[in-house]
Formats: structure tokens, sequence, C-alpha cells
């Protein structure tokens, strides 16, 4: 009995070792492959395929099933080897926590994840999931997009029925006043934390004094402390008082506002346009287009890869990650750039012409950037939090 | 001397123990009772730990305490902060007690004056009426949701889109009519009304005419007879239904995440959902442990009535004539009524969704607007929907579909033998407590709400040691056995119960062994009803979707989670289409249990 107790345990810390010396390998695989040329990495990903790997991603993101597509026939050895799921974004981390390292057949090798702060809490800083980024891209991609990578910027705008003329939203606070109880429509925050985001956003210094100032034009006096700390928790209130949570998807809101009621508007994924039936299209503007809102019309988001410690085909995933920041990936037919409302990180990769948007720089200033880094920052996160869950559960 | 005492102590032990094992339905009882102990009391404890453990995601990073830390801060949260608490416990828990209060009502109300009908009245096409009035119950609840929806959003509320009624008719139902506690109530009351028929209708076919017979010759009124001697009769069986479609109404899950979400009108199924999506595991663990507590509650008082219920005699054999009420001039109207409402819910909602699933544009039913892209679409034409093809041209589908099938085959497998086996051993050991216990633990899951069963394999699931089960196939198919067994062993008891066990003595006297026993005697016998016990959980499995929305790696693994994900997300036509596949794939099952069984729901009340 205790022979076989023993050679248990030996067992035991041998995988324990194995394991521990897997998440390494992987580590080193990815820093190998930053600075391999995509032959290069071909040629690895086809012996990792050979040896009977398949690589496994999740993504928030549907396009990354065309690009995967595209992949598999730029890369022919890998075809049917790339294995797309789609995972909501509210469970994202739970999936992924519990997923890697479980052993289980098929769990993810990589994924493409929304929300910077939870990767970097959950699986970056505990080792669960690495960084990969080419060496070949550092001149061409901003580096604060290389660490965690960053595929793709989405942004959500203000987009409204324009069946009865425009909406003359000029100001973000007329968002807030009584007029528009039930006619704007925006994601559960709770559930979307790329929107949840955006609030928390709002609650920096900056936006604060921004919200502040849009305040004093659009009320003709300076803003004040009362009910609220900041005027960023005011304008929070007074919007989610008149959130409409009827569609609970951003392809919803756009195909819901496009045959629903004149005047409704959203703020939602600017790429689920697509989504929208040709017939209504034309019912559909997009305030931005149309005059500049005080103080912001809607926020970007960033898309990041992050290749999970337990993959066995850190090369495969490398080489994929190369194609999605690439003009091949980014940019061939049918993928991200195709549709309005993708931007890549890439700055030698622009918008196409003939498509209704603008470049990514055009949004600056416009547009409320999420920050990974000021989010993961914050002291009050719970308190802050818990003042948006109670107004959107009301 | 000692050596010769030690010896007589152990030599009886070794016996009893030899005699013990040599039964083979001591050792099937000592492997459930393991086996169940295992399945479902460990995963409780698990449960109830992770109410007071920090999960990765929200709580790692609000409470900035390493994942696993102990912590008392989902109790706090949960019910010490009174503007979270109200949101997030209180107002979802009294929306749920609300919904399952008035389905239950609902449900009896529409269930008995349809089985008073059908039993008790000269009523014109009865066989008609009583096969079509159960067809809601085969289907899954939230398809009648979907229905719901489908038939009266309207521009005026929510998001303004068009419905079928607004369409076709020009009207505009209400916000309240539309979405909230009020169509859950009704969609809820009417999944569960056949169920109240069935039970009911039982109770009134079955019940002595002579009580009725005598109070017609005291000269009492017909609202005096029905109010004085039939409904006290069936009163325990009421009470029963009642309890039971309450149980169902407070768990349900789908159909508040469908009608409810427009409102933000939670109940504590969809709340335990949310907050577990949002990241708060801890409360949502507190939230299942609470419902499970409930269920049990309430399913402990059904007990005690169907208990009490046993000294209500309703067949005496006095009287098995009972004189039809006559309807005499309002028969044809109230035929016709009823024909007219069973075959709205029960045709209606298959058109809706075939409609649904070819239209472009929401609420435009013209044949203009109409295609099968969404059906049989390649890559060029759907591309825009954001989906690679239609759905009968998309792999992710059909291995949505194959593991679906492959799910709902395991599990019957497992929970039919199983629940035979059970069934089995405890006939035969009926009266010890080996047999008590095991039937009891076999029951224990009837009691949990299926997003709370669901919840509870989550935590094991996620804890260090049963990482490896996390979104593995094997999980789910544990979970399901584990969850549908309560019916089949049930099942298995009632069916061994009528099986005598002199004819198994008797081939055991001849030295038969136990295999062959049961092979070639007792499954022959109760042919009908095994048969059953196979079949029913592959309807289950077909239509679950609470049970496995937590489990699941992704949400397109399952043809029903990835339907749900389809109309979350917006897929509106591929969803409709999905789900009209999951109905058709319901009825064909359900045909086919009729077919081998020679039963169907509604035998023995109808006409």
């Amino acid at each position: 009995m205790k022979r076989v107790l023993s050679l248990l345990l030996v067992l035991m810390m041998a995988m324990t070792l194995m394991g521990s010396a897997s998440a390494e390998t992987v580590q080193e695989a990815l820093d190998a492959a930053s600075s391999m040329t995509n032959e290069e990495l071909y040629e690895k990903a086809k012996a990792e395929i050979a040896s009977g790997a398949q690589l496994n991603f999740y993504s928030t993101t549907s396009f990354a099933e065309k690009a995967a597509s595209n992949f598999e026939a730029a890369y022919p050895e890998l075809a049917g080897k790339i294995i797309y799921a789609e995972i909501d974004d509210g469970e994202t981390y739970t999936k992924l926590t519990n997923q890697i390292g479980s052993g289980v057949k098929d769990s993810p090798d990589m994924a493409l994840v929304q929300n910077g702060p939870d990767l970097k809490v959950n699986l970056l800083d505990d080792g669960l999931a690495f960084n990969y980024f080419p060496a070949a891209l550092k001149d061409v991609v901003p580096a604060a997009y290389q660490d965690p990578t960053v595929v793709t910027f989405i942004n959500s705008l203000m987009i409204y029925n324009n069946k009865e003329g425009s909406v003359g939203v000029k100001n973000v606070w007329q968002l807030t006043e009584p007029e528009w109880n039930g006619k704007v429509f925006f994601k559960d925050p709770t559930n979307e934390t790329v929107n949840l985001n955006f609030l928390i956003m709002l609650t920096s210094p900056e936006w604060t004094e921004k919200l502040a100032k849009a305040y004093e034009a659009y009320y003709g006096k300076a803003w004040e402390k009362g009910e609220f700390d900041t005027a960023a928790y005011e304008w929070i209130n007074g919007f989610l008082k008149n959130v409409n949570y009827t569609f609970t998807s951003a392809s919803k809101i756009a195909t819901g506002i496009a045959s629903g009621a004149a005047g409704n508007l959203g703020i939602f994924v600017f790429s689920k346009l697509r989504k929208v039936d040709e017939a209504d299209r034309p019912n559909l503007s997009v305030l931005q287009f149309e005059n500049d809102v005080d103080c912001f019309s809607g926020f970007m988001y960033n898309v990041y890869s992050t290749v999970c410690s337990d993959t066995d085909c850190p090369y495969t995933c490398a080489l994929f990650i190369n194609w999605l920041l690439s003009e091949e990936g980014f940019a061939g037919e049918k993928s991200w750039n195709s549709s309005q409302g993708y931007y890549s990180p890439n700055t030698t990769i622009g918008k196409p012409e003939g498509l209704e948007d603008e470049p990514y720089t055009y949004w600056d200033g416009k547009l409320v950037f999420e920050d990974l880094n000021y989010i993961d920052s914050l002291d009050n996160y719970n308190e802050i939090y818990r003042f948006i869950n109670v107004r959107v559960s009301k | 001397m000692s050596t010769i005492q030690r010896d007589l102590r152990r030599e009886p032990l070794r016996y009893r123990m030899k005699a013990f094992f040599a039964k083979p339905a001591n050792l099937i009882l000592l492997f459930f009772l393991i086996a169940l102990v295992v399945l479902s009391l460990m995963p409780m404890v698990t449960m109830l730990t992770n109410m007071f453990t920090v999960h990765a995601g929200t709580e790692k990073k609000m409470l900035r305490v390493p994942v696993g830390s102990w912590t008392l801060n989902h109790f706090e949260l949960l019910f010490a902060d009174p503007e979270w608490s109200r949101s997030n416990f209180w107002t979802p828990l009294l929306n749920s007690l609300i919904v399952a209060t008035g389905s239950g009502i609902l449900g009896i109300l529409i269930g008995g004056t349809v089985a008073w009908f059908i039993t008790r009245s000269d009523l014109k096409c009865k066989k008609f009426i009583s096969a079509v009035f159960v067809f809601p119950y085969m289907m899954p609840a939230w398809t009648l949701a979907l229905f719901w929806t489908n038939m009266f959003q309207n521009s005026k509320v929510g998001g303004g889109v068009t419905g079928m009624v607004e369409s076709l008719f020009g009207i505009c139902m209400p916000e309240w009519f539309v979405f909230g506690l009020f169509p859950m109530i009704m969609v809820i009351g009417l999944h569960y009304s056949p169920f109240a028929y069935l039970l009911i209708g039982g109770i009134l076919k079955n019940m002595d005419a002579t009580l009725e017979e005598s109070a017609t010759i005291l000269k009492a009124s017909r609202f005096t007879i029905i109010r004085r001697v039939t409904i006290p009769i069936v009163m325990p069986a009421i009470l029963s239904t009642f309890l039971l479609i309450f149980s169902s109404g407070f768990a349900s899950y789908t159909v508040p995440v469908f009608l409810g979400s427009a409102t933000r009108t939670f109940t504590l199924s969809t709340k335990m959902r949310a907050l577990i999506q949002a990241g708060y595991e801890g409360q949502g663990y507190i939230m299942a442990f609470l419902s499970i507590l409930l269920g049990t509650a309430i399913l402990g008082i059904n007990q005690y009535f169907t208990g009490k219920r046993k000294s209500f005699t309703t067949v005496s054999g006095k009287s098995g004539q009972v004189s039809l009420v006559k309807l005499r001039g309002a028969n044809g109207i109230i035929s016709a009524v009823l024909i007219v409402l069973t075959l709205f819910f029960a045709i209606m909602p298959l058109v809706s969704f075939a409609l649904e699933s070819v239209i472009k544009q929401a609420g435009n039913y013209s044949f203009s607007n109409m295609t099968l892209d969404f059906w049989i679409g390649t890559e060029s034409s759907v591309f825009e929907t954001g989906m690679p093809s239609g759905i009968l041209m998309n792999g992710t589908m059909w291995w949505g579909l194959l593991r679906q099938v492959g799910l709902a085959v395991t599990v019957s497998l497992i929970v039919g033998t199983c629940g035979m086996l059970i069934g089995y051993a405890c006939v035969r050991r009926r009266g010890t407590w080996l047999a008590r216990a095991v039937e009891n633990l076999a029951f224990f899951p009837y009691l949990m709400p299926a997003m709370a069963f669901g919840t509870i394999y989550l935590a094991v699931a996620t804890s260090a040691s049963f990482k490896w089960m996390y979104g593995s196939f094997f999980l789910l198919g544990l979970v399901a056995s584990v969850k549908f067994l309560p019916f089949a062993s049930r099942s298995g008891v009632n069916s061994m119960m009528q099986i005598a066990p002199e004819i198994e003595e008797a081939a055991t006297i001849f030295g038969v062994p136990w295999v062959t026993r049961m092979s070639r005697i007792l499954f022959p016998i109760q042919k009908s009803a095994i048969i059953s016990g196979y079949l029913l959980p592959v309807i289950n499995v077909m239509r679950e979707v609470a049970l496995f929305t937590l489990l699941v790696p992704y949400p397109r693994y399952l043809l029903t989670t990835m339907l749900f994900s389809f109309n979350e997300t917006g897929y509106a036509q591929y969803g409709s289409a999905v789900t009209l596949l999951i109905i058709v794939i319901i009825i064909l099952i359900n045909s086919l249990v009729n077919k081998l069984t020679g039963a169907s729901f509604d035998k023995g009340i109808g006409g």
C-alpha cells in the first residue's frame, strides 16, 4: 500500500513539474516566436499540427470566424485545425480561468477577448495566459497596444432612428432629460463589461472635468456637488434612468432601432449596422456624422489576443496573431476591415474607401477610449460598480 | 480463550456480510448509496463552501484578495446593503413568488376547467380537444414565451418592433401585456395547464359518481354540486397540482429571461444567472441554496398533501357510470372556443416560428420580405448577418445537434438503466433503511431547480480538484443523469412493484443467474414502462436549457444553448429556425415513445 502511495505521490509531483515546465515552454516558445518570420512559424505550426494539436480559440467577436477561415486558406496545411467558438463577454473570464489547465479536450489554446482590466487581473497576472507580440511590428503598432496585444479596436456610437428627422442631440446631458426616458438603448453594463468600462472611464478626472464643462454649456451654470460627488456620477445616474433594456445585444439594438419607433437612440457597436436589413438601413443615422456632441458621441474599446498557458500549439497561436495584425489578415476578404467600426492597431492599415466610416485617429477626442491601466488602478472600483449595478437593476 | 472469542465475534459478521453481498439487490443499493451521496450531497457541500470564498473575475477584482480566500462579503452585499439587497434579492424573490402563485392558479383554472368539461360533460370533439390540449406541455415552455413575444410585441412598447398581431390587425397591446410578470404568468400557466388537466382529470374520471348523483336527487343546483361535492373531492389533487406548478414556476428560468429582460423584471433564477455571469458567483450560490431550500419546502408540503389524499376515496366501485352534465345549447359554443384556443396555442407557435425564420425585416410578413437564406443560405448570401451560412448549412449547428442528441442518448441509457436497477433493488429490499435511503437520495435532485442544480455542479467543476471536468461533455452527461434520475427511479419502483417476487424466486430456485432473470423475466414483463423510462430522458435533455447554460464550454456547444445564445445576441431568424427544429425533434421522439409504449399523455382522460 505504501509503495502504491509513494508511486502515486511521485507521479503527481512529476505531473506538477511537467505542468510548470510546460507553462515555461509556452512562454519560451512565444518569446522565440516573436522574432521568427512567418515562414519559420509556419514550419513550426505544421509540426505542432502534425503531432496532433489543433488551435481552439474563443472570441467575443464573430468576425474572428472569417479571419480563421482566411488564415486556413493562406496556410493550407493548417486547414481544419483552427477551431473557433464564440463566447459571451460576461462569462469570458469564468470560462477561461476554469478551462486553462483543466486538461479538458478541446479547451482553448488562445482567446480574443475584450475587457483588458479583467484580462490582466485574471489571466496575465496569474500566469494563466501569456502575451505575444511579433517583434517585426514593433514600429508600426503603438507601444501601448503591444502588451497586452490589441488586435482590433471597436467603437460603439450614438446612432438613432431618423424616420422623423434629426433628434438634435448636441450635448450628452440631453440624454439625461426626462424626454429621453425609455428612448435610449444601451446594453446592460453589468452583463457587457465594455459598456461598464465606458461608464467607469467617465469617472476619471479627465472625463469628469469634460462632463462638468458640458453641463455648464448645456444648463448655463457650473456643476455643483449635491446628491452626487461628481458630474460623472450625476450623468451616469440620469443616463441609466432613461435607458431602455428591451434589447439584450448590440445586434438587437441595431435592428430594433432601425425597424422601431422614430427618435429612438442607441449607443451600440457601429459594425452591427451590417446586420440591419437593407430596407431598414436608411432609417439609421450616426450622430457624430451629423454634428459634434459635447462631450462624446460613444466609446472605443480594445480586443486583445492572449495565449493560454497550457496550449500545445504556441507557434500556431503566434502565427495566427501575426495574421490578425497583418494587412491580409485584418483587411482580407470579408475580414474586420470590410466593416465599419473595426480599426487595426497596425498604423499601416487604413479604412478602405467607400465605407461610411473614418480612420481610427478621427475618433480620438470624440469617443471615450477604454484605458486598461486607469481601470486597473482604481481603488474604488467596488463603489463605482455598486453605484451602476443598483441603478441598472432598479 | 481470547482468540476463540475474537473468532466468534468475527464469524457471524463475515457470514452476514457474505449473505448480504450474495443478494444483487443489496449490491445495487450499496453502489447507488455511495454514488448518490457523492453526486447529490457532496456537490451541495462544495456549493456551501463557495458561498464563503472569493472567485476569479469581478470578486477578485473588487476585493483585491487571492481567489479562494474566505469572505463574508457575498452575504454582506446580498443582505446587508439595502439598495443592493432590494434590487438583487428581494425584488427578484417577490417576482418569483408572484409568477409562481399566478401561474399555479392560472394552470389550475384552465386545466381544471377543461378536465371538468372532458370528464363530466357531454362536450363535443372531446378526443380532439384532449389530444391537442396537452400539446403545449410537450413543447419547451420557452417556445411559448418566444411565441408570445413574436405575437404581441409592437411599435408602442420596448424597442417598437412590430409583431404579428399589430402587423395583421393593427392592435398594439400595452407593455404590461407584452413584457413582465403578466406574460410570464400566462405562459407558465398555459404551459402547465395540461399538467393540471392530467392530474385533476384523472381524479374526476375515477370519481364516484354517486356522490354527485345523490346531490342531484336532493335538488342541488349544478353550481352547488361543483362547489360542495366535486371541488372538495378533487381539492387534494388541486393543492398538489398547485404546488407542483408553483414549484416549476418558481424555478423557471427561460420564460422570465425571454419575457422579463426588456423590462428588467428579474426573478430569482434570472438574477442568479445574471449575478454569476457578472462575476458574482458567491451571491449566485447563496441564491441557488435558498432556491433549493424553498423547493424542498414546497415539495415537502406537497408530499404532506398527497399523503393526506390517501384518506380521500375517489374510486369506490359503487358507480362506474358517470352521468354527464348536458351542456345543451352552450355545447357548440364551448366546444368551438376550446378548439380554437387549443389549436391556437398548439399550432400557431409552429406557424409563428416558421414565419419568423424566413423574414428579413421584423414585422414585415409580405412574400417579398421572405428568404430561405437563414436555413440554407451560403456565405455569400448571409455574410452580412454575422453567420457563415444558414443553419442547415452550418457545421456549428450540426455539431450542436449531434452533441445534444449524443447527450440525450447517453443520459437516457444511464438514467433508464439506473432507474430500473434502483426500482428493482428498492422493491426487493423494501422496508430496509438502505432501500429508503437510496429511494430518497435518488429523488433529491427533483427538489432542486435546474438552474440551481447546474450552479452546484459549476461550483464542483470550478474547484481545483475537479477542473478536469469543467466544460466537458462528461460533466453535462453527469449533471443531466443525476437531475433526470428522480422520475426514472420512481417509475422503476412503480413498475417493479407490480411484479410479484414469486416470479423471480421461482427462477432463483432453478438456479437462473440474476442477469438472465432480469433480461428474460423482469424486463419483458415491464417492457413498455422500461422503454418509457429510457425514452423520456431523451425528451428532457432535448429541451433543457437552464441546466446546461452555465456548464457548456461555450454558448453554441449544444443546440438548446445555441438557440438561447441566438436569441440573446440578436440572431432572431436563426433562433426561430432552431426552435422549430427542436420542437419537431421533440414531437418525433414523443410520437416514438407513444408508438413503442402505447402510452400517451392524455390517455385515460380524453373522451
